[in-house]
């Protein structure tokens, strides 16, 4: 068993007490058993990376017993804290199908032959959310007749809000990496390096840099790494590379992302190569002086409403209102926990960040700006992994905030 | 056939008994301690009936036929008669069956699969005896 968790550790988590508070809410909302399909909620439960679809059913006392894809099974059992009989396999056997495994193991292992069962549902802009599908909802509530089953990721999502002081120091190492990756970065673009250099290539230079300095993989879906130069810039946020090849005059966006400990570093930087031109020599600086204000603003009692006001009013005095995405943030948690800001579904827009959720000291997001002047064929990306403090808020890559021209 | 035992009565759960514990080698066994029971349905009679093979360090510690309530196993795999006795004649092969869901398996898949080849064992050994279905 290669999983590591010692008490003396700073990434040190205490798996008994997430799983003890689970149980808790459980109990709070009448629930005998909780199935959670989330890779958030894997991440979280089991401190260990679960890619493939997967089900750790938490009863009400004891520990959570994971079912996943036979193909990894053994190997998540070596990395996870959970002892090995609770990582168990589906298959295409008799008996052992996803639904099968878990009718069995609820009734005949767990003795429940009624009762509520919690599962994970809802909607999302990620794909791989892992949001139960009705495919699997119909065919539990067929296998589990006795059972009222109920969507429940809630309680799970507000225990996952103030991060752990051993999340918070493995987002700090996350981000440190990524700092190595953007060194990396900027080393193979200067002194002409750039020319005949694709956005594919400048990605595979960071993640190399990055798995070096120990990060387990980019852990993005959007292409891994997401880089974009020239006019794609202005196109939009979290860009998948292309086979583009660098051009003088480009901006370029490099977002590389790092995980360490299943948390996950995310810093985006931007550059223009040179020879730059005025007009976005000044979009740069607009862009630099936006995120500097919104940094200096995060603090507890803060919303993200309040502060995607605060940006817009600076990008008015600085002329650039028209080229800003009026919002500075999406959330982020453990592998899997990305972009929902807070725990709650009561703002305008189920499953969306509810623009007037106050932070909390503790709790941690990705400080994330878009810029885009698609006319000037230019655009900007700012991200960087922030806890939010009483006062202020520390931002975790320690990559200086600046748009420099490379030659 | 007037040598043949008949399938899973006392004589063949003895001979079965007699020729598994010389068959198997513990050694090609991975010194393996586990348990299974087979669940006979739909059986000639119309009754059900297990089958329980249990293997200590390699060796087999138990095996027995019975009807009712099976023993505690590590494994349960439930099928009907003529399924079991397909696999027992050698006509079938257990992993098949699992796969085509003839039989179904209840226990820790990631555990069961590393057995498989150990029951294709007992079944080999058991597919020997001259029987009448």
């Amino acid at each position: 068993m290669s999983y590591e968790n010692k008490l003396s550790s700073p990434y040190y988590i205490d798996m008994d007490a997430r799983v003890r508070k689970v149980q808790e809410a459980m109990k709070a909302r009448g629930l005998s058993a909780y199935i959670g399909s989330r890779p958030r909620t894997l991440s979280w439960l089991l401190d260990a990376f679960c890619p493939w679809r997967s089900y750790i059913v938490v009863p009400a006392s004891g520990d959570p017993t994971v079912f996943t894809f036979i193909v990894d099974s053994t190997r998540l059992a070596d990395e996870t804290w959970l002892p090995r009989d609770n990582v168990r396999a589906y298959a295409p056997m008799g008996g052992q199908d996803q639904v099968s495994v878990l009718q069995s193991f609820i009734e005949d292992e767990l003795g429940l032959s009624r009762g509520r069962i919690g599962l994970e549902t809802g909607i999302s802009v990620y794909t791989p959310e892992g949001n139960l599908t009705k495919y699997e909802w119909d065919a539990l509530a067929a296998a589990l007749p006795g059972f009222e089953l109920v969507n429940a990721h809630e309680l799970v999502d507000a225990l996952q809000l103030i991060k752990e002081p051993g999340v918070v120091e493995r987002f700090r190492k996350a981000s440190l990496i990524v700092d190595e990756g953007q060194k990396a970065a900027r080393a193979a673009l200067e002194g002409g390096g750039w020319k005949g250099m694709t956005e594919t290539v400048i990605a595979g230079i960071g993640a190399l840099a990055m798995r070096k300095a120990g990060s387990l993989s980019e852990w993005n879906f959007a292409g891994l790494n997401e880089i974009s130069s020239g006019y794609r810039t202005a196109l939009g946020a979290c860009t998948p590379p292309t086979n583009r090849e660098f051009q003088a005059g480009d901006p370029l966006m490099l977002d590389f992302h790092s995980l360490y400990g299943l948390c996950m570093g995310d810093y985006s930087h931007n550059y223009l190569i040179g020879p730059t031109t005025p007009v976005l020599r000044r979009h740069a600086d607009n862009f630099v002086d936006l995120v500097d204000t919104v940094l200096k603003a995060y603090r507890s009692g803060r919303t993200p409403s309040d502060m995607a006001a605060l940006m817009m009013e600076r990008a008015e005095a600085l002329g650039c209102a028209d080229f800003c995405y009026p919002g500075c943030e999406h959330g982020i948690g453990m592998w899997g926990d990305e972009w929902r800001i807070g725990a709650t579904l009561d703002g305008p827009f189920p499953y969306w960040t509810d623009p007037d959720h106050v932070y909390q000291e503790g709790e941690m997001l990705i400080c994330a700006m878009q810029y885009a002047a698609p006319d000037d064929k230019v655009g900007f990306r700012y991200e960087n992994v922030i806890r939010i403090n009483r006062n202020d808020c520390e931002w975790m890559s320690k990559t200086p905030l600046a748009i420099e021209e490379i030659a | 056939m007037g040598d043949a035992f008949r399938y899973l009565d006392a004589a063949w759960t003895v001979e079965a008994r007699t020729r598994l514990g010389a068959a198997l080698d513990p050694e090609k066994m991975n010194g393996i301690t586990t348990s299974m029971a087979d669940i006979y349905e739909a059986c000639p009679d119309g009754k059900s009936r297990w089958l329980f093979v249990q293997c200590e360090g390699g060796k087999l510690a138990r095996f027995d036929v019975g009807e009712g309530e099976a023993p505690e196993a590590e494994f349960r795999i439930i099928g009907n008669y003529d399924v079991f006795a397909a696999i027992s004649k050698g006509e079938l092969g257990s992993q098949k069956a699992l796969m085509t869901g003839k039989l179904k398996l209840k226990g820790n898949m990631a555990k069961a699969l590393r057995l498989a080849p150990l029951a294709d064992r007992i079944n080999k050994v058991l597919s020997t005896i001259p029987a009448q279905y």
